[in-house]
C-alpha cells in the first residue's frame, strides 16, 4: 500500500512537470518557430504518461475507488497541473483516511 | 459511478431479485459508460491510423505516437473489463461472502472492512452501562463513516 503509494507520487510529480515544461515552455516554441523542444518533451511526456497510468491504476484498485475518481486521477496526467490537484485530492479523500484505519482499527473497548 | 448498485434499502439485502447479475450492465448510467468506452477506442485507434501515416509520410516523431495510442486504447478496455467483472464479484460477495475477502480485509479502507463491533449485551459485559453506550457509540461512528465513504466515491 505504502509503496504503491510512493509510486504513484512520483509519477504524478514528474508527469505533472514535464507537462509544464511541454505547454508552457515547448509549445510556445514551437509557435515561434523552435519545435525541437516540444518534439523530445512530448515525446517524453507520452512515455511517462504511460508509467502514470499504470501506477495510478494500481493505487486506485488498492484503494477500491469507484469508477469516477479512478478516471479523474488516470487522466488528470493530461492536463497541466493537474496532477498537482488530483494528487492532493486523492491524498485527503482517500489515502489518508485508508492509511488510517490500516494503522487503528475500531475495536470495542474490553475491561 | 457509484456502484450502480440500487440507491437505498435493497443495497444490504439480496441483489436485486428482479433479474439476473448482468442486469446492471444495461442501467442507463452503464450504458453511457460503454458508449464513451466504444468512442473512445475507435478515436484512439484512429489517432494512431493518423500517426501511422504522419510517420509513413516522414515525420519521424510519430512513430512514438503510432505505438502509444494502440497503447492506450488497449489499456481502456482492460479498465473496462476490470470494472465490469469487479462489478460482478461484488454482487457475488454480497450473496456468499466470500472467502477472499476475509483474506484481503486487511488491505480495505475502514469504510469497506467488515468490523466486528460488538454493542453491550448481557452477556459479555455484565450489564455495564457505561460501556455499552460507548460500544453502541462506536458502532453508529462506524456506520456513519461506512455511508459517509460511499457517498465519497468508495466502494461498498
Amino acid at each position: 500500500m505504502n509503496a504503491a503509494v510512493l509510486r504513484y507520487r512520483v509519477m504524478a510529480y514528474v508527469t505533472g512537470v514535464v507537462l509544464i515544461v511541454l505547454c508552457f515552455v515547448g509549445i510556445p516554441l514551437q509557435v515561434a518557430g523552435y519545435p525541437a523542444v516540444a518534439n523530445d518533451v512530448g515525446v517524453l511526456h507520452g512515455i511517462l504518461y504511460i508509467i502514470y497510468l499504470v501506477c495510478a491504476w494500481i493505487l486506485s484498485r488498492k484503494l477500491r475507488l469507484a469508477t469516477k475518481p479512478t478516471v479523474i486521477m488516470l487522466l488528470a496526467g493530461t492536463i497541466p497541473i493537474m496532477t498537482f490537484i488530483v494528487e492532493r485530492w486523492v491524498t485527503r479523500r482517500f489515502i489518508n483516511p485508508a492509511l488510517a484505519s490500516q494503522a487503528e482499527q475500531a475495536e470495542p473497548v474490553r475491561r | 459511478m457509484e456502484n450502480a448498485v440500487p440507491a437505498g434499502p435493497a443495497e444490504s439485502a439480496a441483489p436485486a431479485p428482479s433479474g439476473p447479475a448482468w442486469r446492471f450492465l444495461v442501467q442507463p448510467r452503464w450504458l453511457g459508460w460503454h458508449l464513451l468506452m466504444v468512442v473512445s477506442f475507435w478515436g484512439m485507434l484512429w489517432l494512431g491510423d493518423w500517426q501511422l501515416h504522419r510517420a509513413l509520410g516522414g515525420n519521424a516523431l510519430s512513430w512514438a505516437y503510432t505505438f502509444e495510442w494502440p497503447l492506450f486504447a488497449g489499456f481502456a478496455v482492460v479498465f473496462w473489463a476490470k470494472t465490469i467483472k469487479d462489478e460482478f464479484r461484488i454482487k457475488r460477495g454480497e450473496t456468499t461472502g466470500s472467502a477472499e475477502s476475509e483474506a484481503s480485509r486487511d488491505d480495505l479502507p475502514i469504510s469497506v472492512r467488515p468490523v466486528q463491533v460488538n454493542v453491550g449485551t448481557a452477556q459479555d459485559d455484565d450489564g455495564d452501562e457505561e460501556l455499552s453506550a460507548y460500544n453502541a457509540y462506536l458502532a453508529r461512528l462506524n456506520a456513519e463513516v461506512k455511508r459517509h465513504g460511499r457517498w465519497h466515491g468508495l466502494r461498498s
